[in-house]
């Protein structure tokens, strides 16, 4: 019995060590909205500036796809005036929860599906649906600015310019940085745009920017990776000599590392390129804690490792 | 066919190997000691030792993830030890307690553990159902190290544990420390199922330790090769899992594992000589077609073949009765059986064949068939 | 052959026992002289096996002593040699007779050493003892109950103990391997050994045994049979319903 209570204090213990990663609601008495991941939360602070007083659930390197809705989850939902979320499936488990919110009349809005449906990349191992890794195209996700402010400004309509305003300063914003990735992506030759990573979530990059993206693990997490997609992409990046590869955020980077492992056995020395923010942004304060930061490291990371000649 | 000159597959099919000899040979003592459950028990127990060895040290070295796991397990039998000596709970209830109790201290943690940063990297969820394909040389190096060890320590206590398992009373009184070695022999089986804990996951766990010792326990009637073919249909299923799983793409390799492993089981419930289905099916087939035998002998022969784990089960005289043409008068042929040694009264009004009897019975039915 | 001590093979002294709170002995004490053949005889529920097993220290009793030749029973390893009721077993394990048989040998080797030569000859030896060289390698599942009976009697003969204790050893075997039993129990006392069998027989006590012990919860009386099996103590042990000594008096 003494050992049950040692083991319950245990936990106890290292549960309240760690607290609550939500980040605090910013009191400034505004909208009361909430956004499930970093990405979508960021796009939602720009629009909404001062209106809006937002709660990410998921913090910087949360896996969306794989993330539960805890019951503190349901309940910040449930107060909430509007919720946020990319959609598409990315948030994988909790598809029922927002459409249960919705139910409960909380305005939720998906902001990967306002996309035109003809600009989506439809992925046949992700059971036909549509990829929701959108934000990896900058000049997409300009597109969803309108998205956002449409909504914000519907349910804040004596602000309604100032969010309009602020949409298109920051669609702006992104249009200009879309060049300068196709600038600074312009450094590497066409052949040696080879991007290789944990997950499929670069196909949208991919497809803007001229690369051949391939992930381990298809387009969710919540698949495994057989042996035989181990060794396929082992046996393509030795044919190819692609010189990195690279380990994700929000994935483990055990995936990568036994990757890396089969290449090198197969007599290629592999280079771990270093880590991209695949879903979801850099910690609050960083460089990368915004959209644009995130993107651009992820830019500088492949351009720099890829541009490694052997 | 150069199929394991390829590393991935090789790293894989090793590492399953090692899983499934050391689940497979620690798995017939448990399942031998009608242990079976503590597998399940000590798997599930051991997902919250993972996130709570995540959750003190932040640490996601699988060597860290692992002892977390072990100890967690290892409490976990400790509980159940505890539970059924303190109170009246039955053995089977305090490991289903147990099992339960800490897989959901588990999951809630794991629900907790998913907005920490860097919880994600730690794939803490790649525990439920394994992560085979994403075994690195390292992990396959530290499984080795710690099934050797293992597979030692139960070479050389063979005949302390063989003991122990058939006999544990007789073992205490010749004087050997039957608790300890209790102790030891649960210890070594958190082992091997921490060892699989990477590869085919805390659910899928427990199949590994009880499926290849049930499988083996059909076709052997003694200790030694009973391990040893347990050991070898574990490894025979953890490479052909590996091997089908590299050959068809977006396949896992731990369920694929478990899959090969029960098509052996079930096949061994079939076909096994003396235990199979098959095998007392075809015998009730001859023993129909049977004509100029004692009636009686084969009617208790023919009971006794639907227990098999048990042939000096009982049967009741009422049902041979039934079996019977009316007015035969079965007493006195059981009381005729009994003289010549072929069957005996087990009970009150309750039969059943001696092992001569059921030789006898079997040695008419082998001279009919070759006739 | 043995230490001259108090010349008792087994004492038992105020000895308590119970399961979950509820007492299966009651301050037991019993004197077992060495070289005697003892009967332990109670009705269901007296605690006749949790007494042998409390003398080996397989239970743990609440309260009393166990001395083996004089010395407490913890300092006095390899003194008994024990057949446990055959039905507790799992017949099912994957072993065979010889094996079986040689178990026996094994608190005398020691841990990590294997059972070589030496051993087989000594459980061979022991199953002549108990007729049963022909079965040396038959797995113990195909057993009938009286062959069963006798592999674990062989096993304990291989021990070589003074002290022989068997917990039921008639349950359930057929004549021939009763009267096999018995003519193995006769050799081990003609050789100065002290026997002690847990009996549910009141009929063949007189016949069997020299010494009885009647227990129930408490003992009631114990010493030799020609003193203590009386009708009185039977009553007294069993509550008023004994019917066995008018047919052992007839038998007479």
């Amino acid at each position: 019995m003494r050992l049950r209570r040692i083991l319950i204090l245990a936990v106890v213990a290292a549960v309240s060590a760690c607290g609550d990663h939500v980040t605090a609601p910013e009191e400034n008495g505004g909208l009361r909205v909430v956004a499930t991941t970093t990405i979508v939360g960021d796009l939602v602070r720009t629009i909404g500036g001062p209106e809006v007083q937002l709660e990410v659930l998921m913090g910087p390197g949360v896996d969306p796809h794989l993330y539960k809705a805890s019951a503190g989850d349901v309940r910040r939902m449930s107060s909430a005036e509007a919720i946020f979320f990319n959609g598409l499936h990315l948030e994988g488990k909790m598809t029922e929860v927002m459409e249960r919110m919705g139910e409960r009349g909380v305005t939720t809005v998906a902001v990967g599906e306002c996309l035109p449906a003809e600009e989506l990349i439809t992925s046949a191992a992700f059971s036909g649906l549509h990829d929701p890794h959108v934000w990896f195209d900058v000049g997409l996700w300009a597109r969803a600015t309108h998205c956002v402010a449409d909504a914000l400004a519907e349910l804040v309509p004596a602000h309604a310019d100032a969010i309009r305003n602020r949409a298109q300063a920051y669609r702006d914003e992104l249009t200009a940085f879309d060049g300068w990735v196709h600038e600074r992506v312009g450094d590497l030759e066409p052949e040696q745009r080879v991007l290789v990573t944990a997950h499929d979530a670069f196909s949208y990059f991919g497809r803007a920017y001229g690369f051949e993206v391939y992930g381990l693990l298809g387009v969710s997490t919540a698949s495994e990776a057989g042996t035989s997609d181990v060794k396929k992409l082992a046996h393509f990046i030795a044919e190819r000599r692609v010189p990195a590869i690279f380990v994700e955020t929000s994935v483990p980077p055990r995936y990568v590392q036994a990757l890396k492992e089969a290449v090198e056995a197969r007599g290629f020395a592999v280079e771990i390129g270093g880590t991209l923010f695949s879903d979801s942004l850099g910690d609050q304060g960083a460089p990368a804690g915004t959209y644009v930061g995130t993107v651009r490291a992820n830019v500088e990371t492949i351009v720099t490792a890829l541009s490694e000649t052997q | 066919m150069d199929l394991f000159g390829d590393y991935t597959l090789r790293l894989v099919a090793f590492g399953s190997a090692v899983l499934g000899a050391t689940s497979g040979a620690l798995g017939s003592f448990a399942y031998l000691r009608r242990q079976s459950l503590l597998g399940d028990a000590v798997s599930h127990a051991a997902l919250p030792g993972i996130a709570i060895a995540f959750l003190l040290t932040g640490s996601k070295a699988p060597l860290v993830l692992m002892v977390g796991a072990g100890l967690a397990g290892w409490i976990g039998t400790l509980v159940v030890r505890a539970v059924v000596g303190r109170s009246r709970v039955p053995y089977d209830s305090a490991l289903g307690i147990v099992l339960s109790v800490f897989f959901g201290v588990g999951l809630v943690l794991l629900t907790f553990i998913q907005k920490q940063p860097n919880a994600a990297q730690a794939g803490l969820d790649s525990f439920l159902f394994g992560q085979a394909a994403s075994l690195l040389r390292q992990d396959v190096v530290t499984m080795t190290v710690l099934a050797a060890a293992a597979l030692m320590i139960l070479g050389l206590l063979w005949k302390e544990f063989k003991l122990l398992s058939f006999d544990p009373d007789f073992a205490s009184s010749l004087g050997f420390p039957v608790q300890r070695l209790d102790g030891l022999l649960t210890l070594l089986l958190v082992v091997a199922i921490v060892i699989g804990l990477q590869t085919v996951g805390v659910v899928l766990m427990s199949a590994m330790i009880v499926a290849p010792a049930a499988a083996a326990r059909q076709w052997s009637r003694r200790l030694l090769p009973m391990v040893l073919l347990a050991a070898s249909i574990g490894i025979f299923s953890g490479v052909a899992g590996s091997v089908m799983s590299s050959i068809v793409p977006r396949l896992p390799t731990g369920p694929t594992i478990v899959l090969v492993l029960s098509a052996v089981v079930v096949g061994s419930l079939m076909l096994a000589p003396r235990r199979g289905l098959v095998w007392r099916f075809l015998r009730l087939g001859r023993l129909l077609r049977a004509p100029d035998l004692d009636p009686v002998l084969m009617h208790l022969y023919a009971l006794s073949l639907q227990h098999a784990s048990d042939p000096e089960h009982g049967h009741k005289i009422a049902v041979l009765r039934t079996m019977s043409p009316s007015g035969a008068d079965v007493g006195t042929a059981l009381e005729g059986l009994a003289d010549r040694g072929l069957a005996q009264q087990t009970g009150d009004g309750l039969w059943a064949p001696t092992p001569i009897g059921r030789r006898e019975a079997e040695r008419v039915l082998d001279r009919e068939a070759e006739s | 052959m043995q230490d001259a001590g108090s010349g008792w093979a087994l004492e038992v002294e105020d000895l308590t026992v119970a399961y979950a709170d509820q007492p299966v002995l009651w301050d037991v004490d019993l004197q077992v002289p060495a070289g005697v053949k003892m009967a332990i005889i109670g009705p269901n529920g007296a605690g006749k096996s949790t007494l042998v097993k409390a003398a080996m220290g397989l239970v743990r009793p609440v309260a009393g002593e166990v001395r083996i030749f004089g010395r407490p029973r913890e300092s006095a390893r390899g003194q008994i040699a024990y057949v446990p009721q055959r039905a507790t077993l799992s017949w099912d394990f994957p072993t065979d007779v010889l094996d079986v048989v040689t178990m026996g040998t094994y608190g005398r080797l020691g841990w990590f050493h294997r059972s070589g030569a030496v051993q087989r000859q000594l459980a061979e030896a022991a199953l002549e003892q108990v007729g049963m060289t022909a079965f040396l390698r038959r797995p113990i599942a195909e057993l009938s109950g009286g062959q069963q009976q006798r592999v674990l009697l062989g096993r304990a003969l291989v021990q070589d103990a003074p002290i022989n204790i068997l917990d039921e050893p008639f349950q359930g075997v057929d004549a021939p391997t009763e009267r096999a039993i018995i003519g193995v129990l006769d050799g081990l006392a003609e050789e100065g050994k002290t026997i002690i069998v847990v009996h549910h027989d009141l009929q063949t006590v007189p016949e069997y045994f020299d010494s009885v012990l009647l227990l129930n919860v408490r003992a009631i009386d114990s010493g030799p049979v020609s003193e203590v099996f009386t009708e009185e103590n039977l009553r007294l042990t069993f509550g008023g319903r004994v019917g066995v000594l008018e047919t052992r008096e007839i038998e007479v």
